[in-house]
């Protein structure tokens, strides 16, 4: 399998992944709970969620996943046609990894003091 | 033109004006969700500052607008999610012959359905705020 091979499966894959992660945190963060179906979601809500180590993995590996799925996206759309040429694309694809990681981390950092 | 050739022109038209517009959808709404995405990181970023600064984020997003701006990214992602779904078995060789009567019906019926299901609940709680 050659890598465009493997990224048009992983783009497939994590999309069908989001699907399930983000119709579970569209009822968690909307419906769960009273407050919620109030429209009313606090730090304390989500630091009683979050203290649980499970909730907090399932949150990371959701933006990690969006994170590439929508950052692989935006290269698919700026590859198109060819039109970065090869050394534009290069540079394109790295700018992307680096906003990327940059944008996980900062998410990431975000449950710092929550425990 | 004979009647044949002409109606098959149309099929033709039509099968590229139902694919060119579900890709273009699928371009716009995915650029969309990706800003949504890195905008949202930017508010949930705020629980690092602790309870005052995360919540009065938050108490600024209760504002009705955007909670009709929630609505809308409500559909915008389930009409990607679906259009998406599509795609993928449209890949996987599923219903390839069918694709034009799959995204009508099934990104735009059953998207609005999921969409009504979850939007009028947001809708009628912190818009119209029944019941508080």
């Amino acid at each position: 399998m050659t890598w465009p091979v493997v990224e048009w499966y992983l783009q497939r894959i994590t999309g069908a992944l989001l699907v399930i992660l983000l119709a579970a945190h569209f009822w968690v963060e909307h419906f769960m709970s009273e407050p919620l179906r109030r429209g009313e979601l606090t730090y304390e809500v989500i630091r009683e969620r979050i203290a649980n180590p499970y909730w907090q993995a399932i949150d990371i590996a959701f933006l990690l996943v969006a994170l590439y799925h929508g950052l692989s996206g935006l290269r698919n759309i700026l590859l198109d046609y060819g039109r970065l040429g090869r050394r534009g694309a290069r540079a394109a694809t790295a700018a992307l990894a680096l906003v990327g990681m940059v944008w996980a981390y900062w998410g990431v950092e975000a449950f710092r003091n929550l425990r | 033109m004979s009647e044949d050739a002409a109606r098959k022109l149309v099929e033709k038209y039509r099968w590229q004006f139902s694919g060119m517009l579900a890709w273009g959808v699928q371009r716009v709404t995915g650029l969309l969700l990706l800003l949504y995405l890195l905008l949202h990181v930017r508010t949930v970023h705020k629980l690092s500052e602790g309870p005052a600064a995360f919540d009065q984020a938050m108490a600024f997003f209760r504002h009705p607008v955007f909670k009709l701006l929630e609505i809308a990214l409500l559909g915008t992602v389930i009409l990607h999610a679906l259009n998406g779904v599509r795609i993928t078995l449209i890949d996987l060789g599923v219903g390839h012959q069918r694709h034009r009567q799959l995204f009508w019906i099934f990104a735009l019926g059953a998207g609005a359905l999921i969409f009504l299901a979850g939007a009028i609940p947001i809708f009628l709680a912190s818009v119209l705020k029944v019941g508080t």
